[in-house]
C-alpha cells in the first residue's frame, strides 16, 4: 500500500498539467463545499441564538388553537392558564389590529408582553419609562416599511371580545433592532395590561415563553415546544431553503469526479505497455488495481491539501468579518430569521467531514474503471491491445 | 541435473476468427541452468508466445512449462506474479520503461516489490547500473537517454534482482549495430559471472553468434535445436 501511494505520487506528479487540473476542480470544489456549509452553519447557529434571544427563549407553552402560520385562527386563539401563574412563564398576547400611518391602513399584530420581562431581549423595560397611553415597541423592518419614527403618534384600530371596534393613538418609543424578523415585520409590542384592557381579555395569553428554570408538566387545552423542538423547526426552514444551492456544489462534485474518471479510463487505456510491465516485473494484477486506484484517490487527497492551504485564509477571513447579506434579503420577510452578516462557521469536523467526502468518492470513481486492469491479458497488455 | 525450463508438448491455440489458429505445435524443449540461448525463426513462428509462456505471462493451450520446478499453468496469479518478482527477468523490443521514474527507480522497482530496505536497494540499483555502465546517469528520465541506454536500463532492471532466468524478446531489434553488439556482449558477461539463464528471442545474426544454443521455430514447430560448439565471436 505504501509502494502504491509512492507510484502513484510519482505518476501524478509526472503527468503534469493533467493531474493538476484535475486537482484544480476538486479543490476548488473542496473550497465550496466546506465554504457552503459553514456558511449554512454559520447562519444556522446565528438565527438559533436569535432566535432563542428575541423570540423562542426556552421554549413556548401555546393555546392549542395558536398556529403561528396560520393568520385566520390567530384572533382566537387565547385562553387562561387554569393553574396558578409561573414566574418562569411570560404571557403574550395577539390580537389583530390595523394601524394607520399616513393615513394608509395597514393590518398588522399586536402583541402583548409584560414590562417585566427578563427573558426576552425585547427592550420592553421602555414601557415603564414612557408616559404615553400606548406606548409601542417596533423593529427596524417595521419602522423603514411604514416610515415610522420613535415619536410618532398613529391611529390604531382593533376590535374586543366582543367584536366591537375601537380606536386609539399609539406612541412609538423605541425602534429595536434584530435579525429575527417574526418578531418584527409586521408588528407592534405593547404592555399587556393595556392590551387585556383594551380588548377585555384579562389573563389572557395566545402562547407563554418559558425562562431557563420553567418545568413543563402537561397543561389541559395547552401545548408545549420546547426550545429544542423550536429550533428543529428553523433548522428544517434553513436546510430547505438551502436545499436548491447543494445542489450546485453536488453537480460541481459530480463534475469533478467525472474528470478524474475520465483521466483514469483514458490513463488505463494508455498506460496498457505500463501495466504489462507492471506485471512481469512481478506485481500481481490486484496490485496494479490498488495502484492506479489510489493514483485516483491521489487526486482528492492532494486536493484536500491544496484546498485547504488556500482556504484556510479564505475561510479566515469570511469567519472574521462575515458575508453581508444583501437588503432585499434581510428586510423582507423571507419566513426565517437571517442576519445582516453572516459569520460561516468553519469547524474541523466540517473540513474532516468534506475531506472523507472527497477523497470516498474520488476513490471509488477511480477504482470502477482500474478494476477492469485485474481482467487485463497482460500479453495483450504489453502489445497494448487492449481494446 | 534437472533443466531449470522444461516444456512438455506445449501448444498453443488463439481464437481466429470462428476457428483457432495455432501458434505453438506440440513443443518440447529443455533449458538448463546458466544456459544463453535464443529462439530464431522467421516472425510469426511463435518466439514470442513461447517466451511469454515461460515467463508465466501466458498459459499454454495444453501441455505443461516447468519453470524452476513450477508448473505455469497451475499457478495462481499471486503466484505467477511471485516467479516473476523472484526468478525472472523481461526484457523487451520496446525498453518498457516506466517514463516517470529516473534511470534510479526504473531498476529499484522489482526490489520495492521484495521490500528490500532502502541500503539494500540503493547497493543493488548502483551495482547493476554498473554492470550495464550506466552508474553515471541514475537521475536522468528515460525520455532522455538513447535507445542504446534505455536497454541497458532494461537489462540493469531485469538483472538487479538477480534472478535465476533472463527472457530477452528481441532485445537489440531497435539498436544499431555498435548497440547491439555492447548488449549482447553485457548479457553475455553476466551470464558468465552470474550463471543466469538467458534465453533470447531473434533474428538478429549479431546475436546469433554469442549464443551456445539457437532453437530454430517455424510456423509453431521446433524445426532444429542447435548446440554450438564454443568460439570465439568476433566483435
Ligand atoms: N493474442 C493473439 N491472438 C491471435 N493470434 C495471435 C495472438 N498472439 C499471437 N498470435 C499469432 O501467433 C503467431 C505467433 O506470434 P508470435 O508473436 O509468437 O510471433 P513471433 O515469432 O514473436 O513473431 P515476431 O518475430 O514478429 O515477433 C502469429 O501468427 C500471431 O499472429
Ligand atoms: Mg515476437
Amino acid at each position: 500500500m505504501k509502494l502504491a501511494f509512492q507510484l502513484a505520487y510519482k505518476n501524478l506528479v509526472g503527468a503534469g498539467l493533467r493531474s493538476w487540473l484535475n486537482v484544480g476542480i476538486l479543490a476548488f470544489t473542496f473550497i465550496v463545499i466546506i465554504f457552503f456549509n459553514a456558511y449554512l452553519d454559520g447562519w444556522n447557529l446565528q438565527a438559533q441564538r436569535e432566535s432563542i434571544k428575541w423570540e423562542y427563549g426556552h421554549g413556548q407553552l401555546r393555546h392549542q388553537d395558536y398556529d403561528p402560520l396560520d393568520p385566520f385562527s390567530i384572533n382566537e386563539a387565547h385562553g387562561k392558564l387554569n393553574t396558578p401563574l409561573s414566574e418562569n412563564l411570560t404571557a403574550v398576547l395577539i390580537q389583530q389590529a390595523s394601524l394607520y400611518p399616513e393615513g394608509r391602513m395597514v393590518s398588522i399584530l399586536m402583541k402583548g408582553i409584560d414590562s417585566d420581562q427578563k427573558i426576552l431581549e425585547l427592550p420592553t423595560e421602555a414601557f415603564a419609562k414612557s408616559d404615553a397611553n400606548i406606548p409601542a415597541l417596533i423593529g427596524k423592518r417595521m419602522a423603514s416599511s411604514n416610515k415610522l419614527e420613535v415619536g410618532d403618534q398613529l391611529l390604531l384600530r382593533w376590535r374586543d371580545k366582543n367584536g366591537t371596534f375601537d380606536a386609539t393613538e399609539i406612541t412609538i418609543i423605541e425602534i429595536f433592532e434584530t435579525d429575527v424578523t417574526s418578531v418584527d415585520a409586521g408588528q407592534i409590542w405593547i404592555p399587556i395590561e393595556r392590551l387585556w384592557n383594551m380588548t377585555g381579555l384579562k389573563g389572557e395569553a395566545t402562547y407563554f415563553i418559558a425562562s431557563e428554570k420553567y418545568s413543563h408538566s402537561p397543561v389541559d387545552k395547552w401545548y408545549y415546544k420546547s426550545q429544542a423542538e423550536l429550533l428543529k423547526q428553523l433548522q428544517e426552514i434553513i436546510e430547505m431553503k438551502s436545499a436548491s444551492s447543494s445542489i450546485l456544489y453536488f453537480l460541481l462534485l459530480g463534475i469533478a469526479l467525472l474528470a478524474i474518471f475520465d483521466t483514469q479510463v483514458l490513463s488505463i487505456f494508455r498506460r496498457q505497455k505500463e501495466i504489462g510491465t507492471y506485471i512481469a516485473l512481478g506485481m500481481t494484477r490486484w496490485q496494479v488495481v490498488q495502484l492506479f486506484t489510489v493514483e485516483g484517490s491521489m487526486y482528492s487527497i492532494l486536493a484536500s491539501i491544496v484546498g485547504t492551504i488556500i482556504g484556510i485564509p479564505i475561510f479566515w477571513y469570511f469567519s472574521t468579518y462575515g458575508i453581508g447579506m444583501p437588503d432585499y434579503v434581510t428586510q423582507q420577510d423571507m419566513g426565517v430569521t437571517i442576519a445582516q452578516r453572516i459569520y460561516p462557521a468553519f469547524t474541523i469536523g466540517l473540513i474532516m467531514g468534506t475531506i472523507a467526502l472527497v477523497v470516498l468518492s474520488a476513490t471509488i470513481v477511480s477504482f470502477i474503471p482500474s478494476r477492469n486492469i485485474a481482467k487485463m491479458d497482460p500479453v495483450d497488455a504489453l502489445k497494448g491491445k487492449v481494446q | 541435473m534437472e533443466p531449470i525450463i522444461k516444456i512438455e508438448n506445449v501448444t498453443k491455440k488463439f481464437p481466429e476468427g470462428e476457428g483457432e489458429f495455432v501458434a505453438l505445435k506440440n513443443i518440447n524443449l529443455e533449458f538448463q541452468e546458466g544456459e544463453f540461448s535464443g529462439i530464431v525463426g522467421p516472425s510469426g513462428s511463435g518466439k514470442t508466445t513461447l517466451l511469454n509462456i515461460i515467463g508465466s505471462l501466458d498459459q499454454p493451450s495444453s501441455g505443461n512449462a516447468w519453470v524452476m520446478d513450477k508448473n505455469v499453468a497451475e499457478l495462481s496469479h499471486k503466484e505467477s506474479a511471485q516467479l516473476r518478482n523472484l526468478h525472472l527477468g523481461f526484457i523487451f523490443q520496446v525498453y518498457n520503461l516506466l517514463p516517470v521514474y529516473t534511470v534510479f527507480e526504473n531498476v529499484e522497482f522489482a526490489l520495492l516489490l521484495q521490500n528490500k530496505s532502502k541500503e539494500e536497494r540503493r547497493k543493488a540499483v548502483m551495482q547493476a547500473l554498473e554492470w550495464v555502465g550506466l552508474e553515471n546517469i541514475p537521475n536522468k528520465k528515460p525520455s532522455k537517454l538513447s535507445g542504446g541506454e534505455g536497454q541497458r536500463v532494461a537489462i540493469a532492471r531485469a538483472m538487479v534482482k538477480e534472478p535465476k532466468i533472463v527472457l530477452a524478446d528481441e532485445p537489440t531489434a531497435n539498436l544499431d549495430a555498435t548497440n547491439a553488439h555492447a548488449i549482447i556482449q553485457t548479457m553475455k558477461k553476466l551470464n558468465e559471472e552470474l550463471g543466469t539463464t538467458f534465453l533470447f528471442s531473434t533474428h538478429d545474426e549479431k546475436v546469433m553468434q554469442y549464443l551456445n544454443r539457437i532453437i530454430h521455430l517455424k510456423g509453431g514447430e521446433v524445426e532444429k535445436d542447435e548446440i554450438i560448439t564454443a568460439q570465439n565471436p568476433k566483435s
